[in-house]
C-alpha cells in the first residue's frame, strides 16, 4: 500500500516553478507515495495575508486543513513558507479549543466543513529524511549521484521558528545532508545555509533581499559546491531566477545551479531528465547532469 | 567537576592592536556553571583584562547577550554543560552579539540599538489632558501585549536579524516588538501615525521573515509576530502606500479573484514605477514560463467559501 498524502504543492510550484509540482509528481510512486489532490484548496496566503488580516489567514489555512481531515489524509508540502502557515495555524487552534471554535464558527456560516484538529502536516524532506524515508530510498536501488559536491540551502521557514517547525535542530539541521549522503553525493558545507533568501521582500526591497541571498550564494560557491539543493520554491527563484542579478550588484559570480530537492532525489534514481524539466531553470545545470551522468 | 576550554573573542583596540583574535582559556567548573560565572572567574583568575558587560546575572537586565557557538543567548541564562551537550562540543566559542560593532572583546557599541528603539516612540501617548486618577484598563486590553512588554531590551533579536545585516539601517525586532505594544494600547492615541511612521524607507516592510528573532528571543516576546501585527494595524489604519503593503494587498486581491496567488498581479501591483526597471528579468521569467500568461485562471473548487470568509471575517487587532 502506498503512503497516501493531501498533496498541497503550493501556488508557486502549480504555476511559477511547475518544474518542482512535475517532479514531485513523477517521483512519488516511485517512493511508494500516491499524492491526493486537493481542489478547494487555496493559497496559504504566504505570511503576507497574515500580516495584512491575521484572522482571515487563521480562517483560509484552517479551511485547507480541514479539506485534508475529509480526506483522511495527512498534508504533505513541498514548500517551506506553506509548510509553515499551514503549521502554525495547525498549532494554534490544536492549542486552543476555543479559537477552534471561532474559526469553525466562521467556517461553517461560510458553508465550510468544520476542522477537527486531526491532520498533521509535514514536507516532503522531513518524510525522507526519516530512517523510513531512508530506508524507501534504499530499496529504490539510487544509481547515486557520482560524488556530486551538493551544498545545503534550507533557508529559513522549515527550521524556524522551531516552536512551529521542530523537526530538527534549527541550528544544526542534518536532514538534507543526510540524504545528500545517503544519495551518494558529497556534502558542501557553509555557514549560509539557513540564512534568508530574501525572497519575500524581493518585489518591495529588491536590494535588500539580493544582499540576503548573496550571504548563502558566496557561501556555497566558496564551499566548492557544484550545485544548490533546496527544499522551497520561493528560496529557488531566489538563489537561481534572481541569480545573475545579484551578482550584478554584488559584482561577484557564482554560476551555482540550484536544485528542487525532488530533482535531487530523481537525479539519483535515474529519473528521465525531461521529466525535472531543468530547462526551466535560469543558471544551467548541465555540468550536474554531466558529473551524475544523467 | 567539570572541564570547559572558553575560545573567547579577544579586541582590545586600546592597547594599539587593531586585530581580533580568539584566546582559549581553560577552566575547571561546577556542573552547574553559567558561561557569565565562567566569563567572570576567567577574568578574575585568568585575564583581568577581558571585557564583559553584564549587571543583574539573572535574565533581567539584558546586559549580556552574547554568542555561544554561533548562536546568540543570555550568558547569564545558559548553563555550560548544556551548551556543550547542544553543539556536541567540549569548547565554546563566546562571541559578541552580530551586527553591531565591537568596543572591546564581548562589548558592542549599542548606540544604534538605542537610537532606533527611541525612534519608534517607546511610551504611551494618551490623548487629552491626564485625568485625575489613573487611566483604568481591563485585563483582556492587556494581555493584547503582554508577551511584547517582557522584553528587556538584551537585543540578541538584532544579532542574528537577516535584515539587519543587510540594510544596517533596518529598525529592526525589538524596537518594533515595542511599537506594537504601544500602538495596540488602548490608552495610546497615536495608532495611525504610528502606522505611518512604521512604515517607512527601513520600517516594518523590510522584514525578511527570516524568523531569527523569535528563535532567538530568550523572553518569548516573538518580535516577528508584533512586526505582523503593526502590519494588520497598517491595513486597518489604511496605511498601505509602502510596496510592502501593497505586495500583501495583491495576494488579498489574488484570494478574491481566484483563491491561488496570481504572480503578474504581484509583480505590477507591488512595485509598478521600479516594476519597469525589472522588465528584462520578468521577460525571462516569460520566457522560462515562470510569470504564467493567463494569470486569471487559478480558481479553486468552492470559491463561493472563500469569498463568505473574506467578507464576515473580522479582525481583531
Ligand atoms: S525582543 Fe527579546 S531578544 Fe529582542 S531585545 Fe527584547 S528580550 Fe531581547
Ligand atoms: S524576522 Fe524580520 S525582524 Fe526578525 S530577525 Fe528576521 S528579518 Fe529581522
Ligand atoms: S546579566 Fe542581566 S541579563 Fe544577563
Amino acid at each position: 500500500m502506498p503512503r497516501q498524502f493531501a498533496y498541497y504543492p503550493g501556488c508557486v510550484a502549480e504555476f511559477s516553478s511547475k518544474e518542482l509540482n512535475a517532479t514531485t509528481k513523477a517521483l512519488a510512486p516511485l517512493l511508494d507515495i500516491e499524492l491526493l489532490p486537493m481542489p478547494q484548496a487555496t493559497c496559504c496566503g504566504a505570511g503576507d495575508i497574515a500580516e495584512a488580516k491575521p484572522n482571515l489567514y487563521l480562517a483560509l489555512n484552517v479551511r485547507i486543513l480541514s479539506e485534508a481531515e475529509e480526506m483522511g489524509a495527512d498534508i504533505l508540502t513541498i514548500c517551506n513558507v506553506c509548510t509553515l502557515n499551514l503549521r502554525r495555524a495547525n498549532k494554534m487552534v490544536k492549542e486552543d479549543p476555543r479559537l477552534l471554535e471561532q474559526v469553525n464558527g466562521e467556517l461553517v456560516n461560510a458553508g465550510a466543513r468544520p476542522y477537527q484538529g486531526t491532520i498533521d502536516v509535514t514536507h516532503l524532506l522531513w518524510y525522507l529524511a526519516t530512517e523510513e524515508g531512508l530506508s524507501l530510498l534504499e530499496q529504490r536501488g539510487p544509481k547515486g549521484l557520482n560524488g556530486l559536491r551538493v551544498a545545503p540551502y534550507y533557508g529559513c521557514q522549515l527550521l524556524r521558528p522551531s516552536s512551529v517547525m521542530g523537526f530538527e535542530d534549527p541550528d544544526r539541521p542534518q536532514s538534507l545532508e543526510r540524504l545528500i549522503t545517503a544519495l551518494g553525493g558529497e556534502v558542501a558545507d557553509y555557514d549560509g545555509k539557513s540564512r534568508c533568501c530574501g525572497f519575500p521582500i524581493i518585489l518591495a526591497r529588491e536590494q535588500v533581499a539580493l544582499r540576503e541571498s548573496h550571504v548563502a550564494l558566496a557561501g556555497a560557491r566558496d564551499a566548492g559546491a557544484q550545485a544548490m539543493v533546496t527544499p522551497c520554491p520561493l528560496c529557488h527563484l531566489a538563489m537561481d531566477a534572481y541569480q545573475r542579478k545579484t551578482e550584478q550588484l554584488m559584482g561577484e559570480e557564482y554560476a551555482m545551479p540550484v536544485l528542487h530537492l525532488p530533482q535531487l532525489i530523481g537525479l539519483a534514481l535515474g529519473m528521465p531528465t525531461q521529466s525535472m524539466e531543468f530547462k526551466r531553470h535560469f543558471t544551467p545545470v548541465d555540468d550536474v547532469l554531466a558529473t551524475v551522468g544523467a | 567537576m567539570a572541564a570547559t576550554t572558553f575560545r573567547v573573542f579577544r579586541y582590545q583596540p586600546d592597547s594599539g592592536d587593531l586585530e581580533s583574535f580568539h584566546q582559549d582559556f581553560a577552566l575547571e567548573h561546577e556542573e552547574k556553571t553559567t558561561v557569565l560565572d565562567a566569563l567572570l572567574r576567567i577574568q578574575n583568575e585568568q585575564d583581568g583584562t577581558l571585557a564583559v558587560r553584564y549587571s543583574c546575572r539573572s535574565a533581567i537586565c539584558g546586559s549580556c547577550a552574547c554568542k555561544v557557538n554561533g548562536k546568540t543567548v543570555l550568558a547569564c541564562m545558559t548553563q555550560v554543560e548544556e551548551a556543550k551537550a547542544e553543539s556536541g562540543s567540549s569548547t565554546l566559542q563566546v562571541d559578541p552579539i552580530g551586527n553591531f560593532a565591537p568596543i572591546k572583546d564581548l562589548v558592542v557599541d549599542m548606540t544604534p540599538f538605542w537610537e532606533k528603539f527611541k525612534a519608534v516612540k517607546p511610551f504611551l501617548i494618551p490623548d487629552g489632558p491626564a485625568p485625575d486618577k489613573e487611566r483604568l484598563v481591563p485585563k483582556a486590553a492587556m494581555e493584547k501585549v503582554a508577551k511584547e512588554s517582557a522584553c528587556i531590551l538584551c537585543a540578541a533579536c538584532y544579532s542574528e536579524c537577516n535584515s539587519l545585516a543587510a540594510d544596517p539601517e533596518f529598525v529592526g525586532p525589538a524596537a518594533f516588538a515595542w511599537g506594537y505594544r504601544f500602538a495596540a494600547d488602548e490608552r495610546d492615541s497615536q495608532r495611525k501615525d504610528r502606522a505611518k511612521l512604521y512604515s517607512g524607507e527601513h520600517g516594518i516592510w523590510d522584514c525578511t521573515r527570516c524568523m531569527f528573532c523569535n528563535e532567538r528571543c530568550p523572553k518569548g516576546v516573538d518580535p516577528r509576530d508584533a512586526i505582523e501585527k503593526l502590519g494588520a494595524i497598517a491595513f486597518q489604519e489604511k496605511v498601505t502606500k509602502d510596496k510592502g503593503a501593497r505586495h500583501a494587498k495583491a495576494f488579498l486581491i489574488s484570494m478574491k479573484t481566484g483563491g491561488k496567488l496570481n504572480e503578474q498581479l504581484v509583480g505590477g501591483f507591488t512595485d509598478p514605477v521600479g516594476g519597469a526597471f525589472n522588465a528584462p528579468l520578468a521577460l525571462r521569467m516569460l520566457q522560462k514560463g515562470k510569470l504564467p500568461a493567463s494569470p486569471l485562471t487559478h480558481k479553486v473548487q468552492d470559491r463561493d467559501q472563500v469569498t463568505k470568509l473574506m467578507k464576515n471575517v473580522k479582525e481583531t487587532i
